[in-house]
């Protein structure tokens, strides 16, 4: 008996974009988009699928089966006879139905994804909800336009600290004018009150920060990685931590539109960083309602919480840009996220070696979370290009730094012994190690809790360590778009 | 001046606080514990007294996977199914 397994998808789900590589090695896979003809192709190239796609943008098959959200998974018979069904996206699941295909695992347990996320309402089910909707309220849910304000010249309308340009209805067109999305599209909704973030209310947002119009072909992308289930905003935003999302900007966008990854990259050097920071840290609490002292409860804060975008200085990176590394293909722009502490900086002007520049890092990096708190923490390695030029030259490549970093940056046993603590009730968990003749524990879980990112001016030999928050299915995960 | 309003104006339906109880005297309570560091020692105390000194006949437990989101819906469905008169979320660190 032949078996065909059928995959429903739409091209704006994050869990659907998530899914739908996984099954790129499997026999019999047959696509199916309930999207448009362009934007399903733009999906499929970007992704790089190798599997047929049928449009469905009828719905007529999404009706046929049925699936309550999308991803949907339906494993079928010659004669159409549904075998087995998986909705959402679940490892397991995926596992299961590879091997009924006749192939091995195909979703590994640590790969950086979680082992489940929901997916979205099934567009055949929307439509049946919109038009219960309109039976019952007599009216189509119409798309919103925001709302207008009147406000006197010398009123101060807006709540926050820092003043911002007046979104003047003449302005937010402009803001507008080159998106080519309808206006009322919404883009994400922003946890932790997940206000809509509609393609005008992000250009309002945006005019308020100073932004160029150009900037909305990055707000678009950030806000839908802001808003990937993986990056749990929701948390980032509630949390008492001092997190803040660090945006990270790599390829040809950076010359387009000025991104810098050079000299102060951290401060207020150049219009493209700070305005998009501000406009979506605006965005974040405009329309996510993370105002600090509401429900923005964080106990020291961040200054990223002003503005904190950076570029990589990719022009001073003889190793593989970020994005590339995240998989994304070379000469592609794209954003990362990162639920950030503020930098921590690592002078090291007289190291003669590569090795001895790393042990300065790798004693910074001990203290993130807190010195004796282990494994359940990331961290982004800012690199100046004074140090790459000292690593390169001693041989290192970004694997072997990280390499590196991961087996020399441990935690003294002794320490331990000053009493009851962070770190206290998993000792049981840390894994001893010997690093320099002392019995210590490892820092890290894995190497690939260490993210190394080239950036700074190319006089200086300052580089810097950045904290994450709560890391991992249970916590925060860096989520790299496209732009 | 005549502003493109830049806040939140997502329509939402009012939810309604679930009604007061006037006593806790043979009730059924959950507690959930938000799985952050030393919420289970908050919570057998708070679980004790209730018994102990305001007679509630149960206690039941349940925790979220995580502290960092909000408790899914198979930890809430289990609460409402389990009929409890009132549901307590500790926090404790």
């Amino acid at each position: 008996m032949t078996v065909k397994l059928l995959a429903f998808f739409e091209t704006d789900c994050p869990t659907c974009r998530l899914l739908l590589p996984y099954l790129k090695s499997l026999p019999e896979v047959q696509g199916i988009s309930q999207d448009d003809p362009d934007s399903t192709r733009g999906l499929v190239e970007e992704l790089g699928l190798p599997y047929q796609v049928i449009i469905d943008q009828n719905l007529e098959l999404s009706r046929r089966y049925d699936p309550e959200a999308v991803p949907a998974l339906f494993l079928v018979d010659n004669d159409g006879r549904v075998l087995r069904k998986s909705v959402g996206f679940d490892k397991r699941d995926l596992n299961e139905l590879a091997a009924a295909l006749g192939a091995g695992p195909i979703a590994p347990p640590y790969d950086g994804n979680p082992e489940r996320k929901p997916g979205c309402e099934s567009r055949h089910r929307e439509m049946q909800n919109a038009e219960f909707r309109m039976q019952n309220t007599g009216a189509a849910p119409k798309p919103e336009r925001a709302s207008r304000i009147d406000v006197p010249d010398d009123v101060e309308w807006y709540p926050d600290p820092l003043p911002v340009v007046p979104p003047t209805v003449e302005r937010v067109d402009r803001m507008l004018a080159g998106v080519g999305l309808d206006p009322t599209e919404v883009i994400a909704r922003v946890p932790p009150n997940y206000g809509s973030a509609t393609v005008e209310k992000i250009a309002a947002n945006a005019v308020m920060a100073g932004c160029r119009p150009e900037m909305m072909r990055v707000l678009i992308p950030l806000m839908r990685a802001a808003c990937d289930e993986r990056f749990n905003l929701h948390g980032v935003q509630a949390t008492t931590h001092f997190a803040a999302p660090l945006v990270i900007v790599n390829g040809p966008v950076r010359g387009e539109l000025g991104f810098t990854g050079a000299g102060n990259v951290f401060s207020n050097v150049a219009r493209a960083n700070s305005t998009l920071g501000r406009a979506f840290q605006l965005i974040l609490t405009n329309l996510g309602g993370a105002r600090p002292g509401e429900i923005d409860m964080s106990t020291l804060g961040n200054p990223g919480k002003f503005s904190s975008v950076i570029a990589e200085n990719e022009e001073e990176n003889p190793w593989e840009q970020f994005h590339v590394e995240r998989g994304l293909p070379a000469g592609s722009s794209a954003i990362t996220l990162f639920a950030a502490e503020p930098p921590r900086g690592v002078s090291e002007h007289q190291a003669r070696s590569g090795r001895v520049i790393l042990k300065a890092i790798c004693r910074a990096l001990a203290t993130v979370w807190t010195y004796r708190a282990c494994l359940a923490f990331e961290a982004l390695v800012i690199l100046c290009p004074e140090h790459v030029h000292t690593l390169r030259r001693d041989g290192f490549s970004k694997p072997k730094i990280r390499e590196f970093l991961f087996e020399n940056t441990a935690i003294p046993r002794k320490v331990f012994d000053e009493g009851h603590g962070e770190g206290s009730a998993h000792l049981h968990l840390y894994q001893e190690v010997v690093v320099d003749g002392e019995p210590c524990y490892r820092k890290f879980a894995h190497p690939g809790q260490i993210h190394i990112v080239v950036a700074g001016g190319t006089a200086g030999k300052f580089s810097a360590v950045i904290g994450s928050w709560a890391t991992g299915p249970r916590g925060s995960q860096m989520v790299t778009y496209p732009v | 001046m005549l502003l493109v309003n830049p806040f939140d104006e997502t329509k939402r339906e009012q939810g309604r606080p679930a009604p007061r109880l006037d006593t806790l005297r043979g009730k059924t309570i959950a507690l959930l514990d938000i799985s952050k560091p030393g919420g289970s020692v908050f919570l057998d105390r708070i679980e004790k007294l209730l018994v102990e000194k305001h007679g509630v006949a149960r206690v039941i437990r349940e925790s979220k996977p995580t502290y960092t989101k909000p408790a899914p819906p198979e930890v809430l469905d289990r609460i409402r199914r389990a009929q409890v008169h009132a549901a307590i979320e500790a926090l404790a660190d």
